[in-house]
């Protein structure tokens, strides 16, 4: 009996181009597993954001629109309106969903737009080499804060599934991580039902996962996984801060 | 007999399998892969692979393409 194959929504005979380590794939891998399981490959479309988040398009065999930075949400309004029936979702980093795209993710929020959208958190600017971000924790080092993040300065860390839950239009909203194989398969059930609330129309599906970033936390795949567990998620508790489903 | 398939080429020496297996059967080969550090091998001499895809779930490049029970 095969207990794991490759999901059939991914590329065929692709390989990730992501550091080693990286959690992106796991996270991509999951999404592709859960639109299996819905049977929604073909009724499918989503918005790129930018970041390593948008590499997105080159491994899951699914319609795809790049949206300018952080507007991810907004062209996935716009596809959600004109296309009601079509299962909508957006695959952002922390640098596209909660700084530069902050208007347009709390406004997709609110408006309880039925799109569901998955943030990586790795707690800086991946791509363009490890700058500070908005949810970059308090004396992490990063290349434009090389004495740790202070909180005179810079001030506090931006705790973005807190904020959302708050907005009348979100149907579900968790925080995951994927540091161990039962957080993978916490993070997937997450995801599942914030697929779910799309399907049902309760409103904006949310699902902020803590992801590692090896290369620029300058450590080794599984010391970072470590980090996450031991420091990030006491600034970052795990848990589900809204779900609309609980009473149906 | 459970085993597991991977592919060489995908495997980006992250080790995050090595720690992720329960019964250890997942070691570091002497074959250097594409980033320069050594792969990852499936050595099951003593039988002790249940299976359970642990592994494959933690794989973060989709290396472990296969887990049979």
């Amino acid at each position: 009996m095969q207990t794991f194959s490759i999901p059939k929504s991914l590329k065929e005979n692709m390989i990730y181009t992501f550091c080693p380590g990286c959690d992106h794939g796991v996270a991509i891998r999951l999404i592709a597993e859960l639109l299996d399981e819905f049977g929604l490959k073909e009724n499918a479309l989503t918005a790129a954001s930018v970041g390593c988040s948008v590499f997105l398009y080159n491994f899951l065999d699914v319609d795809c629109v790049e949206a300018p930075h952080g507007r991810a949400l907004a062209c996935a309004t716009g596809i959600k309106r004109a296309q009601p029936d079509k299962f909508v979702f957006t695959y952002q980093g922390d640098g596209d969903f909660a700084s530069i795209g902050l208007a347009e993710s709390t406004h997709a929020a609110a408006r309880g737009e039925a799109i569901t959208t998955i943030c990586i958190n790795n707690t800086l600017y991946g791509m363009t080499g490890g700058q500070l971000g908005p949810t970059t924790v308090l004396n992490q080092i990063t290349t434009t804060s090389p004495h740790g993040r202070n909180r005179e300065y810079h001030g506090f860390p931006l705790k973005m599934t807190e904020h959302i839950a708050l907005c009348d239009g979100t149907a579900f909203a968790a925080r995951v991580s994927l540091d161990s194989p039962a957080a993978i398969i916490k993070a997937k059930k997450a995801i599942k039902k914030a697929f779910e609330v799309q399907l049902k129309g309760l409103g904006f599906g949310f699902v902020e996962i803590l992801s590692s970033c090896p290369t620029n936390w300058k450590m080794n795949p599984v010391e970072s996984h470590k980090h996450i567990r031991e420091e990030l998620t006491k600034v970052y508790p795990l848990g589900t801060f809204k779900d609309l489903t609980e009473g149906l | 007999m459970p085993n597991i398939v991977i592919d060489p080429k995908k495997c980006k020496s992250c080790y995050l399998c090595v720690e992720a297996c329960p019964r250890k059967v997942i070691k570091i080969s002497n074959i250097s892969g594409k980033t320069g550090s050594n792969i990852v091998e499936f050595d099951n001499t003593e039988n002790k692979c249940t299976g359970c895809a642990l592994c494959a779930i933690s794989c973060p490049d989709l290396a472990i393409t296969e887990v049979n029970k």
